[in-house]
């Protein structure tokens, strides 16, 4: 029995290419009628003729048994693309006799009459269509000044991936048409897209959280890799197919799997596949936010930095290539926002920020098309770089530490005169278990507590720990209230006169081209709305140092002329 | 006993692959009929006994021998070709002389003022770049270098013995490796193999 079993043994052996599985035979580009996919021939049973012919084959080589569409495609574009393709052509024309979706399968040259298939044409996903504009590129030169000019490719020569003779990528860069080592013909594996790999090397790449995260999907709602046929279980093994699809993208540019840009992202950042910290799509379901679902196809990331067109997109503050966990402290930009090109306190454009404030320099650091600030002031400054300024009269410490020992001792811990914060230790979320960062918030002004600035006729508002919760949660309102320690006055203002803070605080800054020292200290930058000039005419506070000054102005329907305290 | 079944099925598969009996007669080289061919003998147009055509390692020779240069399947054709082509030789040589479209099909017997050109799909013309390559060693070596095709002296040909042995001529893949010219299998077009299956392309692609 056994001589037998070794007898049949040899004799399978001796036909290799009957059980080789990584033979054409046994794949679905086997379009005979022994194929093993969906789509074959109902009688033919040859196999190479459906590509190949040994005599008078057009194209010449190889031996090609096809006709090619010979009409003009719509070519891959992005804004970031430096490779040049031209019409398709080497053995990528080859492959689109097939899989542009208009030539019938069996129309080969060698045979008179069509050879009669399962199904006419091509269908599916395999239908790359004459629009190859939602595909991965082809058929452009791929060299060492290729490389160079996109500064995120491997410089040729490549192992795994090849190029034709004349160093153009092809279909067959990826696909090797005869054999199925890998699904889909790869030559090499999409398993943490060591195939991508062979050719793209992103920056920051090796650290990002989205290389690295073994996060699985929950198995609610759209599946993050509802684009990948046989997708595999968590983000690290899915790596680049997590955003993109090498073919028949929606999102076209950048072969992002869906054209709303928010979406690519917000399908694993809804709670169905990252934690429940990183759920952002919550976010965006309350009153105040950065609407990235209010923009489509306006950002582009060769946008200037100092954006010129109203938009925002997750993009516009993070670099998924780059995100990841770690911690900062400010300034500095943490993890979530590694690699984000900025505007420096100097006006000039970083290609990565340093600073967390210089991502939102890129929008509110005097925009043509920025909104005219909230509140209308004494002094008009809708550009918040120049409000955060350390040379500034005063200014909230984003940029810089004020070491003001005046305002010290009524200030919260752990804050201290050298404490820097970032702009989201006011704008963030309402509450403090969502998402760090200004993504959304119920409260207006995207902050992270109230802050009540409403002061319609003379009503004022009721003062509250909850009222200035947000001024209350670094300024002690102990202090405040009892005027110890601060303008003595506080008391009789906003508990009295039910006066919100904002009515002569400016909480940015004031800028030093337009304010002074003496005069807007202390953040003091009056509301139009309800401070006017007293009966000389006159409308500012002046500083007299050591907690004293005096006011020229009328408000709360009195004549300061001053008054002195 | 049902494995000597078994066997014996086998076996018999075997035998009648490669035992499978044709003649020239009544196949696509039978030209008793053609009326170009007045003696109405079917060897004769290829073969003589006598005083056969010198000069050429060809087996007693009766037709004309082209004298065409062809155009060959190269690297420059294409560059994934390992192999190296020179002007047809050997068999395919004979064989180009009809089916290189010029020389005419009825210079044979010392006849050389034939009007009749062979034609159709037959027609393989002077430019043989559209053509499988031909007249080129394979050989072990042409083998790794591709990377796509079997070891001819150690893969089978399916006809008894290795690829070397069965389906080249000095090494040499020929127009004989693929047809054979006396319809010796029975098969369509004159090959010696079936290609049910792409077999016969399968016998030495490795794809």
């Amino acid at each position: 029995m056994k001589n037998i079993t070794t007898l049949i043994s040899i004799i399978l052996v001796s036909f290799p290419t009957l059980v080789n599985s990584q033979s054409i035979v046994t794949t679905k580009h086997n379009l005979s009628v022994s194929g093993l996919g969906a789509i074959k021939a109902t009688t033919e049973n040859e196999i190479c003729i459906f590509c190949h012919t040994p005599h008078n084959s057009t194209p010449k080589a190889p031996l090609w048994n096809r006709n090619v569409n010979g009409g003009t495609y719509t070519l891959y574009n992005s804004s970031t693309l430096n490779a040049l393709p031209g019409q398709p052509d080497g053995s990528s024309i080859l492959c689109l006799s097939c899989h542009d979706g208009t030539i019938a399968l069996g129309d080969v040259v060698s045979r008179a009459t069509p050879i009669t298939m399962s199904s006419l044409k091509i269908t599916g996903k395999s239908n790359l269509t004459t629009d190859l504009s939602n595909d991965h590129p082809i058929s452009f030169a791929y060299n060492a000044a290729l490389a160079a000019s996109d500064g995120q490719l491997k410089t040729p020569p490549l192992s795994v991936v090849s190029l034709d003779k004349n160093s153009k990528m092809q279909c067959t860069s990826c696909h090797d048409p005869h054999k199925e080592t890998n699904p889909k013909f790869l030559v090499a594996s999409t398993q943490f897209s060591a195939l991508c790999l062979q050719c793209h090397n992103k920056t920051y790449w090796g650290s990002s959280t989205h290389k690295t995260s073994t996060k699985t999907w929950n198995n609610a709602g759209t599946s993050p890799w509802a684009h990948v046929t046989a997708p595999y279980a968590n983000v690290t093994q899915n790596a680049c197919a997590n955003c993109h699809d090498p073919h028949n993208a929606n999102g076209k540019a950048r072969l992002l799997k869906y054209l709303p840009e928010e979406n690519n992202c917000l399908d694993c950042h809804n709670g169905n596949v990252a934690t429940s910290t990183k759920n952002i799509q919550a976010q965006f379901a309350k009153t105040y936010k950065h609407n990235v679902a209010g923009y489509t196809g306006t950002h582009d990331p060769i946008e200037a930095n100092a954006v010129t067109t109203k938009h925002v997109e997750c993009a516009d503050c993070h670099n998924p290539h780059a995100s990841n966990a770690t911690t900062a402290v400010a300034p500095f930009v943490n993890g979530t926002s590694i690699g984000v090109k900025g505007i420096n306190q100097a006006g000039n454009a970083v290609a990565v920020a340093t600073n967390a404030y210089e991502i939102c320099y890129k929008c509110h650091a005097g925009n043509s098309w920025a909104p005219a600030p909230a509140l209308p002031r004494q002094i008009v400054q809708n550009n918040v770089r120049l409000e955060f300024a350390t040379t500034n009269p005063s200014y909230h410490p984003v940029v810089g530490a004020r070491n003001d020992a005046e305002i010290t001792p009524n200030l919260v811990s752990p804050n201290t005169a050298s404490t820097i914060m970032y702009c989201t230790a006011c704008h963030a979320s309402n509450n403090s278990a969502d998402p760090k960062g200004p993504h959304g918030s119920t409260n207006q002004y995207l902050l992270k507590l109230n802050y009540s600035t409403a002061y319609t006729g003379t009503t004022g508002i009721t003062e509250s720990a909850t009222a200035y919760a947000l001024c209350y949660s670094c300024h002690n309102r102990t202090n405040i209230i009892g005027g110890s320690n601060t303008f003595r006055e506080h008391n009789k203002h906003i508990v009295g006169e039910r006066a919100p803070c904002s009515i002569c605080h400016d909480p940015h800054g004031v800028s030093s081209t337009q304010g002074s020292l003496s005069r807007n200290g202390r953040l003091i930058n009056f509301r139009t709305d309800k401070v006017t000039p007293d009966s000389g005419g006159r409308l500012y506070w002046q500083d007299d140092g050591a907690r004293r000054g005096r006011c020229y102005l009328t408000c709360h329907g009195k004549n300061h002329s001053p008054l002195t305290y | 006993m049902k494995t000597q079944k078994l066997i014996t099925l086998i076996a018999v598969a075997f035998i009648t692959v490669v035992s499978f009996g044709q003649t020239i007669v009544g196949s696509a080289h039978d030209f008793k009929a053609a009326s170009w061919n007045a003696s109405g003998e079917i060897c004769k147009t290829c073969h003589t006994p006598h005083n056969a055509v010198t000069g050429i390692s060809a087996p007693l020779w009766n037709h004309q021998v082209t004298t065409q240069t062809f155009t060959l399947y190269t690297t420059a054709v294409s560059p994934t070709f390992n192999g190296t082509t020179a002007q047809p030789d050997g068999s395919s040589k004979l064989c180009l002389s009809c089916h290189d479209g010029v020389t005419k099909v009825d210079n044979f017997n010392g006849v050389t003022t034939g009007t009749t050109s062979i034609t159709g799909a037959a027609n393989i013309g002077t430019d043989l770049s559209n053509d499988h390559p031909v007249s080129f060693l394979y050989d072990a070596a042409l083998a790794t270098a591709d990377g796509g095709l079997f070891n001819p002296a150690v893969a089978l040909s399916g006809k008894g013995s290795t690829i070397t042995a069965d389906l080249l001529l000095a090494n040499k893949m020929q127009c004989s490796s693929c047809h054979d010219v006396h319809n010796g299998s029975g098969v369509n077009n004159l090959l010696v193999k079936t290609n049910a299956a792409s077999a016969l392309c399968l016998t030495c692609h490795n794809k």
